[in-house]
């Protein structure tokens, strides 16, 4: 398992033993403790493609995850394009630019896997920080829109 | 999968293992029609090769570090050839010997979706042997060995449970809970194999690793995951499966598991030669580790579970307590809750075989005395079986002085079944082959 010194970031492929991890990094972000919902989303994207997402360590310790995939032919869109479903980072290591690596990481997985672009939904009112660090990324907003409807 | 090549065998060997699928994973039509219900979205299983391309050229590791990678079998030495068809054989007798493991308790699934993430995983665990079959069958290895690679597959396909390579593949099931432990700690000694190999200094060998380390991670989390949710309804005692029973099956694998990695004092001839990067003491001390998280992390699932009002910090406060004190708080104490057994445990390869310890590590004086913790320790359907038996047995001549522990390690398992090749057969007697060395593996 790949580790890295204190104080170092390193990047490594989530594996099933994240899953703790990622729950208490959520539980620090949301206020809730979903064991379910981090299993099933986990073993989703293991059986997908385990080599693409990515948690952040310091040592031993998971400070950051961030789950995706290369679609093709969702949405009419033809093209494989990556796309970032979930991330999280541990409030305590925030501000150390984990995020900024587990992006790269994943353009990185994503560019390699033959995506043209990568998407990912952010609410811009209700998320700014992280609209801004998707922007701060080289996200830009595109013509595609997000239509809803109450049910 | 990008960057991968894929291929078949000739048709005589790929209709082989068709027919050995029929035999021994007669639900795979079952999984294919039921694909998209469980697995939407996800490409279909098939049986073929893959091989990674664009991987490294150079041997990583050993003596010969640095060098271009044999592409090979004829460029290799003997000596190195003899190393790698026995890690070959061994590899694919575990991919298939699994199968007719889990096929026995497959229909005991509580779960239908856990039914199908193990039928999932059986499918591809036939791939894994087709795998190695075309590692063995696309190469022509008569420079540097006596064995045919169309003779290794024609034995490999005759093996059943109790006449594999390895301990852990020739231990019948009990019961669900086998299938799913198995994956979770069986399977993560194959993930430690396959990544070792990926370094392999013969370049067919190891392109063939990364393919089925990503089909491997999905194994584990097929072990781990429904444990997490069985621990969470025992400690709100509901479900199916208690602590008590879970401990008992993890007694049960988790020293298979450590003998998979062979003798703490080998393993050095393969990063030698190049084939893996890690000698077998250091792969088994990072398994260790990574299972005794597992085992904590199931414990403050429990927790969790149980205490729905403590907080995350609060919980792990006081599984650190429980278990580092002893501690019952409010009616859970450290045998309500899951441990690892020692590393010197029940062995049957290594420094520690039949060596009678007990879970704690402690010596136990007398041969009855061992008989009754194995048997208070493990579970019970396990405990009567014939395998357990001939341990006794094997144990009571190591004991006696009749054989010496090195010799006894060669020794088991050679059991073999009689009364045809019917896996579903619960009621087949079991015959003693006569002994043979073990490869080492």
């Amino acid at each position: 398992m790949a580790t890295a010194k204190t104080g170092e970031i390193a990047l490594r492929p989530v594996n099933e033993l994240d899953i703790e991890a990622v729950c208490a990094i959520d539980e620090k972000l949301s206020g809730q403790d979903r064991p379910g919902e981090w299993e099933r989303r986990i073993s989703y994207y293991l059986r997908r493609d385990p080599e693409l997402s990515l948690v952040a360590v310091e040592g031993k310790k998971v400070v950051g995850f961030m789950l995706g995939e290369v679609k093709a032919g969702e949405f009419g869109l033809e093209e494989p394009a990556g796309w970032i479903e979930v991330l999280g980072v541990d409030p305590q290591c925030q501000g150390r630019s984990v995020g900024k690596k587990l992006l790269e990481g994943m353009l990185a997985g994503f560019k390699a896997r033959g995506a043209k672009a990568v998407r990912t939904l952010v609410n811009e009112t209700g998320q700014k920080e992280l609209f801004g660090f998707f922007e701060a990324g080289g996200f830009k907003s595109t013509p595609i829109r997000t239509l809803e409807r109450k049910v | 999968m990008e960057n991968v090549r894929s291929s078949t065998l000739p048709k005589k060997y790929h209709d082989a293992v068709v027919r050995w699928g029929q035999t021994f994973l007669p639900d795979y039509p079952l999984l294919l029609d039921n694909w998209e219900k469980f697995f939407p979205h996800d490409k279909r299983h098939e049986l073929c090769a893959y091989r990674q391309m664009g991987m490294c050229d150079e041997i990583e590791c050993g003596t010969m570090k640095g060098k271009p990678k044999f592409h090979k079998a004829n460029e290799m030495t003997p000596e190195l050839a003899d190393h790698l068809l026995k890690a070959v054989k061994a590899q694919a007798s575990t991919e298939l010997g699994s199968i007719q493991q889990h096929q026995l308790t497959l229909a005991r699934a509580p779960e239908e979706v856990d039914q199908f993430w193990v039928l999932r995983m059986m499918a591809e665990e036939l791939r894994h042997g087709y795998q190695m079959f075309h590692v063995l069958l696309e190469d022509d290895w008569a420079a540097v060995s006596d064995t045919k690679g169309e003779d290794m597959v024609e034995e490999i396909l005759q093996m059943r449970t109790g006449s594999h390579v390895l301990g852990a593949f020739n231990v019948d099931f009990d019961s669900f809970v086998d299938n799913i432990v198995f994956c979770a700690l069986i399977d993560r000694v194959g993930k430690y194999q396959l990544a070792m190999q990926k370094v392999s200094a013969y370049k067919p060998m190891a392109e063939s690793m990364p393919p089925m380390l990503q089909e491997e991670a999905f194994h584990l989390a097929t072990g781990v995951v429904p444990i997490r949710r069985w621990v969470q309804s025992a400690a709100k005692e509901e479900g199916y499966v208690g602590m008590d029973h879970l401990q008992k099956v993890i007694n049960k694998w988790f020293p298979r598991g450590l003998d998979m990695f062979g003798d703490e004092r080998g393993g050095g001839s393969n990063v030698k030669m190049g084939l893996k990067p890690m000698n077998n003491a250091e792969a088994a001390k990072q398994y260790t580790e990574e299972v005794q998280q597992l085992v904590s992390d199931l414990n403050l699932r429990y927790l969790r579970a149980r205490f729905p009002k403590l907080s995350r910090d609060e919980a792990q406060e006081r599984l650190k307590r429980i278990v580092e004190k002893g501690d019952a708080v409010e009616g859970v104490g450290p045998d309500n809750l899951l441990r690892l057994p020692h590393h010197s445990f029940f062995r049957r390869r290594g420094i520690h075989a039949y060596q009678m310890i007990d879970i704690d590590g402690k010596k136990v004086e007398t041969l009855d005395g061992f008989k009754s913790h194995l048997k208070s320790v493990l579970p019970e359907a396990y405990a009567t079986a014939r395998d357990m038996t001939k341990f006794f047995e094997l144990m009571g001549k190591v004991v006696h002085g009749e054989v010496k522990a090195d010799d006894a390690v060669h020794i088991l398992p050679n059991l073999s079944r009689v009364g045809g090749v019917c896996p579903c057969s619960r009621a087949v007697r079991w015959v003693v082959d006569e002994p043979q060395k073990s490869n080492g593996h």
